[in-house]
C-alpha cells in the first residue's frame, strides 16, 4: 500500500514537473507595443490639437486599427485590434530562433472578410464592420478639424477595401535594431506609429478636400497607401 | 511495479475524467446536439458556399435561430422581429406592401424579399453588398428605418432573459451569450428556408402531369425568361439592368457597392419561385402585380438605357393569351407546403 501511495506520489509529481516545465517554455514572448504621436508627441485623445504637414490644425477622438498575419510562424494566423486609446500591445509566442525583422499586416485578410460572424478582435461588437457592404474597416481615424466643411467639422476617416483593386490592406516591414532570440524570456517590442505621415507620405491626404472617408474605392487606396510610412522600431528590449 | 504505475496512471486519469466531467456538469445536462443536414433536392446544384461548414447544423442551432427569428426584442422597442417583414405566408416577403415598416412608423426603402433557398445565394440584398447569409442581420437591426437597434442592446437583452441561456449551451456547449452564436442561430434558421415543393416540383418528378395551359406557359417561360430566372432556382444569382428608372430614393443598386458605373442600376435576379405570394415586384416594390411586371417587360422598357441588360435588347412579344399561359404557369412555382410549414413558423 505504502510502496503503491509513494509511486503514484512519484508519478504525480512527475506529471506536475512537466506542466510546469512548459508552462515555463512558453514563457517566450514577444510584447508588441504601439505608441501614437503627431508633430513629435505622444497623442491625447480630443483635448489636443495637432497640425497636419500641410498645415491644418485637427484633434483626435479615435484611432483603432487591425494588426494580423504576423510573420512569425505562430501567430500567421492571428489578428489584433490595437485603440490607441484602449489596448495598445498584444503578445505572441513566436517560434525559438532568431529574428531579425517584425513584419504584419495593416488590416485584416481577405478570406476573413468573407468568413461570416466572428469573435474576438473580429467581431462586429468592435465597430469595425461594415454592415451594407461586407468587410472590416482596416484603419479608423476620428476627429474634428476647422479646415473639415463635413457636419460638425468632423474627420472621419474609414479605411477599408478587401475585393479585387480596392484593397487597402498593407504589408508593413521593420528591420528590427538587433536580431532577437526568442528563447530568452520576454521581449517588448514597441513599434511607434507617426500620424504624420498619415497625411503625408507617398500621397498627400488634404482635411479640406478628404474629411469624409467611409467607402472603399480610390480614396481609401490613397490612405492605405501611406500607412507602410507610418511605422517604425522605437525600441527593442 | 509496472503493474502500479499502471493502476495509478489509470486512477490518475480517471480522476482527470472524473474532474472534467463535474466541471462541465451545470445543471444544464451534457452537450449533445442533434446534428441536421441541408437536404438538396434531386437535380438541384450543391450551394456555391457551403454555408454550414463553418456553423454546424443542429437541431438546437436552428430552433434557437427560430427563436431569434421571431424575437421582437431584436427591434429598439420590441414591435419588430425579423419576422415581422419576412412573413412566412408571403414566402418570407412583407406581403402586399411595397415598402416595409420599420421602428418608429418609418418605412425601408427597398422591397424586402423573400427568404429561401439562401443557402445557394452567393450574395445577400439586391445590390449584393452582403458577403455572407451570417453577417446579414446586422444590416436590419441596426439600420434606423427597420428594426433601429444596437448590437450590445441586443445581447444585453437577451442575457436579462433567461429562456435564452438553456437555448444557447443546448446549442452551443454554453450558456454564453455573443454576437458571433446570434448571428450563426440565425444563419441556421434563414439558411434552413427551403422550397422545393411546388406543383412545378412536383411534375418535375412526374408525381403529376400540367394541364395544356400550364404547359403552354412553361414554353413560353422557356423562351422568354429562362436564362435570367433559371431552372431550378429560378435565378441565375445574377446583377442585371433591366431597364427600369431611377426611383426616388436615387438607388443606383450595384453600382454603390462595387463602385463600378458598369453596374448602374443593377439589381440581384429574384428567384420566379412562390412569385404569387412575393409581390409588390422589383427592388422598389413599383409593380403591384404580375401583370403590371409582364407588361413593363413587353412595352415598357427603355431601350435607349445605355445599361440595359443586353438580353433584355430584343424585345419581348407575348400576346393577352400567351401572358394568361405564362401566369399559369408562374402560379405552379407556388409552395405552399413550405409557407405552410410548421417547423418554420413562430414556435408555441
Amino acid at each position: 500500500m505504502t510502496k503503491r501511495y509513494k509511486s503514484f506520489i512519484r508519478y504525480f509529481f512527475f506529471i506536475v514537473g512537466l506542466l510546469f516545465s512548459t508552462i515555463a517554455f512558453s514563457q517566450n514572448e514577444f510584447i508588441i507595443k504601439f505608441v501614437h504621436t503627431a508633430n513629435g508627441k505622444r497623442i491625447i485623445q480630443n483635448d489636443s490639437i495637432y497640425y497636419t504637414p500641410g498645415g491644418e490644425p485637427y484633434t483626435i477622438s479615435k484611432l483603432k486599427y487591425y494588426v494580423s498575419n504576423l510573420d512569425m510562424n505562430t501567430a500567421r494566423k492571428s489578428c489584433f485590434l490595437i485603440d490607441a486609446f484602449g489596448i495598445d500591445s498584444f503578445t505572441v509566442r513566436p517560434q525559438i530562433g532568431l529574428y531579425a525583422f517584425l513584419s504584419f499586416l495593416l488590416g485584416v485578410d481577405s478570406a476573413r472578410n468573407v468568413s461570416g460572424a466572428q469573435d474576438g478582435a473580429l467581431d462586429p461588437l468592435n465597430d469595425m464592420f461594415w454592415t451594407w457592404n461586407s468587410g472590416y474597416v482596416m484603419f479608423k481615424l476620428e476627429g474634428n478639424s476647422d479646415s473639415s466643411l463635413a457636419d460638425l467639422h468632423r474627420i472621419e476617416h474609414h479605411i477599408g477595401g478587401f475585393a479585387g483593386t480596392n484593397y487597402t490592406m498593407r504589408r508593413i516591414n521593420l528591420s528590427l535594431p538587433k536580431k532577437m532570440h526568442a528563447n530568452t524570456g520576454r521581449h517588448v517590442i514597441t513599434v511607434e506609429m507617426n500620424l504624420d505621415n498619415y497625411w503625408r507620405s507617398v500621397n498627400n491626404i488634404s482635411i479640406s478636400e478628404t474629411p469624409v472617408i467611409v467607402t472603399a474605392g480610390a480614396l481609401a487606396k490613397r490612405s492605405a497607401d501611406n500607412f507602410p510610412q507610418m511605422f517604425t522600431i522605437k525600441s527593442v528590449e | 511495479m509496472k503493474t502500479r504505475i499502471t493502476i495509478s496512471l489509470f486512477a490518475f486519469v480517471a480522476l482527470a475524467v472524473f474532474l472534467i466531467g463535474a466541471a462541465k456538469n451545470d445543471g444544464y445536462g451534457s452537450f449533445k446536439p442533434k446534428p441536421l443536414k441541408l437536404e438538396i433536392p434531386k437535380g438541384w446544384p450543391k450551394p456555391t458556399n457551403n454555408i454550414f461548414v463553418n456553423n454546424k447544423l443542429t437541431e438546437e442551432g436552428f430552433q434557437l435561430g427560430r427563436k431569434l427569428f421571431y424575437d421582437g426584442n431584436l427591434s429598439s422597442d420590441g414591435t419588430t422581429s425579423c419576422g415581422s417583414c419576412h412573413q412566412q405566408f408571403a414566402a418570407f416577403s412583407t406581403y402586399d406592401h411595397d415598402l416595409s415598416h420599420g421602428v418608429n412608423n418609418t418605412f425601408t426603402d427597398r422591397n424586402a424579399p423573400a427568404l429561401f433557398n439562401l443557402a445557394w445565394s452567393p450574395l445577400y440584398h439586391w445590390d449584393g453588398g452582403v458577403n455572407n447569409i451570417e453577417v446579414q442581420p446586422l444590416n436590419p437591426i441596426t439600420a434606423k428605418n427597420e428594426m433601429g437597434e444596437t448590437l450590445p442592446n441586443v445581447l444585453s437583452k437577451l442575457k436579462a432573459d433567461t429562456s435564452y441561456s438553456r437555448l444557447f449551451k443546448a446549442a452551443f456547449g454554453d450558456a454564453a451569450i455573443t454576437s458571433q452564436r446570434l448571428l450563426k442561430a440565425l444563419a441556421q434558421f434563414t439558411g434552413s428556408l427551403v422550397s422545393s415543393n411546388s406543383r412545378y416540383d412536383k411534375w418535375k418528378k412526374g408525381e403529376l402531369k400540367f394541364n395544356p395551359i400550364e404547359e403552354a406557359g412553361y414554353d413560353i417561360y422557356k423562351t422568354n425568361c429562362a436564362v435570367c430566372h433559371a431552372e431550378p432556382l429560378f435565378t441565375d444569382y445574377g446583377f442585371r439592368n433591366n431597364g427600369l428608372s431611377l426611383n426616388r430614393f436615387a438607388d443606383i443598386g450595384r453600382q454603390k457597392i462595387t463602385g463600378l458605373a458598369s453596374d448602374s442600376l443593377k439589381f440581384k435576379v429574384p428567384s420566379l419561385r412562390n412569385v404569387q405570394y412575393s409581390f409588390p415586384y422589383m427592388h422598389d416594390g413599383r409593380f403591384n402585380s404580375l401583370e403590371a411586371v409582364l407588361n413593363y417587360y413587353i412595352s415598357g422598357i427603355d431601350h435607349d438605357q445605355p445599361m440595359l441588360d443586353p438580353i433584355l435588347k430584343k424585345p419581348i412579344v407575348l400576346t393577352e393569351k400567351q401572358k394568361q399561359q405564362l401566369k399559369y404557369f408562374l402560379y405552379t412555382l407556388t409552395d405552399t407546403a413550405f409557407t405552410k410549414s410548421k417547423r418554420f413558423a413562430p414556435g408555441q
